[in-house]
């Protein structure tokens, strides 16, 4: 802290004092904020109004009002891109929730070596996307342990996952499950842990099923985790550029050219930058409006 | 006799949820053994899992080939996984210290709208980003990845939450012996608060290290590149050598696993611990 700074303030009342000392400790955060998150933000909007072609010429450019968004909606493909994406969150959210929820909860029941079971589940979340689609693309292309297998279970002419038309999506989807449900299992295996055992103990001698218990008194116990992970799984799903990107690509074909890829695509391989914010744009639009049906229906249900 | 039943069942549960695991780390089992096999007989043996042509030979190709220079992107990802570490240490734990343990007007409004921060997808914010590193001069340069890298709202809010948990009675005691604020923080609320700092410092370092969409908009010049975007560029370009693929592959990966090996507690804790109660 500058000692000319600390003399100035000294005169001043205590109350401002501190306040001074509150700014100072504050403020370079929000200097990057504002520089890194707040200005690109709303430049985001500014830009998908415009008619920004390369991203380098920035001194010509006009005011087209909504032209981009009804280009956007307009569009097959940008659409066929959007109905993937929607696809793609449809498959992962579902399944990484259930998975998540049924892996803690038999962990939590009670198994020998949890911790090195543990360790395995979160394993693929700390391991970088790129180098382990490398290994993929190899165990999943000709001749590799997935191939062997199919080969084994009598399939004459085996799938190569990753450059099948019907079966990219899904796969590149279940990859990324795999990749990402360390996280979840363990937030879900948090939250078990806090789930009052007194509770499980009553519904079970008040006769209720295994079933019956985890229904009426572990769900509802985890309410709040099952909706925040949701959520946030949501938003994993749909910032997939990297799981699409190192495995495939957007292919074969389209058939898994998703929003991001296709946002990262018109920006830095067409030059529209405008066009690419308003993909952008659309996209947090959709998030924003599935956040808040969450949030009223969690809402209403909690109130219950 | 209820015991012994226990005690089945939760062996039948331990096997399931082994075998599961096993699937689950058996792409880096793959990884781990290809790396070690000559490249002809990585997809001619794909299910020996210890090599019988035990080979160097992979890793040796990676380090000495003359068209990648993998060492140069290892070492760029060290210097600037590191820098962004160090940064965000200061940058973040003084901000979360400033939200939760000094009293200035119109703090709880500023802490609201970086709250808000972090529902913004950072998909939407690559283009305004790119043209904002240009104007600093910070694009094709290892900034482009590190600052806004710094800017991480999650932390802050997670960091807060820890140095407010810290009771107000210690601080208001030093604060009366004549301390300034910073001398609290550096004293009393880092030291007590270093288990939810070292969380962030893992998750940043794995983070930074993975990171593939940073370096691949922002950073042009190959020999810049950060070991993302270099593995891709190497598996293509060798697109026939299984086993330097893999060997390249595993050298990626062996960071992150020896930190999360060693650092368990700290991701273990730090997510159950960041997980939202009521």
């Amino acid at each position: 802290m500058p000692h000319a700074a600390k003399a100035a303030v000294k005169k001043s009342s205590p109350a401002r004092h501190e306040a001074m000392q509150g700014y100072l400790f504050v403020t370079p955060y929000l200097i990057a904020f504002t520089i890194f998150t707040g200005i690109p933000f709303i430049s985001a909007f500014v830009l998908s109004f415009l008619d920004v072609k390369f991203i380098t010429r920035l001194d010509d450019v006009h005011f087209v009002g909504i032209k981009n968004f009804i280009r956007f909606f307009s569009s097959k493909e940008a659409l066929a891109a959007l109905g993937r994406s929607g696809l793609y969150t449809l498959i992962y959210v579902p399944v990484i929730m259930v998975l998540s929820f049924v892996l803690a909860y038999l962990l939590n029941k009670g198994v020998f070596w949890a911790k090195g079971i543990r360790s395995m589940f979160f394993l693929p979340y700390v391991s970088n996307m790129v180098a382990v689609a490398v290994v993929f693309q190899l165990m999943l292309g000709p001749r590799g342990p997935i191939y062997l297998l199919q080969k084994f279970f009598g399939s004459e002419d085996p799938i190569i996952p990753l450059l099948n038309q019907k079966w990219a999506l899904p796969v590149v989807v279940l990859i990324a499950v795999w990749k990402g449900i360390g996280l979840n299992f363990l937030t879900y295996l948090g939250a078990l842990q806090n789930v009052d055992k007194s509770q499980v103990e009553a519904a079970e001698i008040d006769g209720a099923n295994k079933w019956q218990q985890i229904k009426n008194v572990v769900i509802p116990a985890v309410a709040p985790t099952t909706f925040f992970l949701t959520i946030s799984s949501i938003i994993t799903s749909l910032q997939n550029f990297t799981v699409i990107q190192s495995l495939t690509d957007g292919g074969p074909g389209q058939a898994t050219t998703v929003m991001s890829l296709s946002i990262v695509n018109t920006a830095f391989v067409k030059y529209e930058t405008s066009y690419a914010a308003a993909q952008a744009l659309v996209m947090f639009a959709i998030v924003m409006v599935i956040t808040l049906i969450q949030w009223a229906g969690q809402k209403k249900w909690a109130d219950q | 006799m209820r015991a012994k039943q226990e005690r089945i069942i939760k062996t039948i549960i331990t096997a399931v949820m082994v075998i599961l695991g096993l699937i689950c780390i058996y792409p880096f089992v793959f990884m781990l053994s290809s790396s070690f096999k000559p490249s002809g007989d990585v997809l001619s043996t794909p299910l020996q899992i210890i090599p019988s042509n035990f080979t160097l030979m992979n890793f040796e190709t990676l380090f000495t080939n003359e068209f990648y220079d993998f060492f140069q992107w290892f070492g760029n990802t060290v210097v600037m996984t590191g820098l962004t570490l160090v940064l965000k240490f200061f940058i973040i734990t003084i901000t979360a210290y400033g939200f939760a343990k000094i009293q200035f007007p119109g703090r709880d409004a500023i802490f609201l709208v970086l709250l808000a921060g972090l529902m913004i997808p950072s998909d939407i914010m690559i283009m305004p980003r790119y043209i904002i590193f240009k104007n600093l001069g910070i694009l094709n340069t290892m900034w482009s990845l590190i600052l806004p890298a710094a800017v991480d709202v999650y932390f802050v809010f997670l960091l807060r939450q820890a140095f407010v948990a810290v009771p107000d009675a210690l601080s208001e005691a030093a604060r009366i012996d004549g301390c300034s604020h910073f001398t609290i923080y550096r004293r009393i609320i880092l030291p007590l608060c270093m288990p939810q700092v070292s969380t962030m410092l893992l998750f940043s370092f794995v983070w930074s290290w993975n990171d593939y969409m940073g370096p691949y908009l922002y950073i042009s010049d190959i020999n810049k590149q950060m070991i993302s975007v270099g593995i891709k560029l190497f598996a293509s370009g060798l697109a026939q050598d299984y086993g330097a693929q893999m060997a390249g592959a595993t050298i990626v990966l062996i960071p992150v696993i020896v930190a999360f090996f060693l650092c368990q507690k700290y991701f273990v804790e730090g997510i159950t611990a960041g997980a939202v109660k009521g």
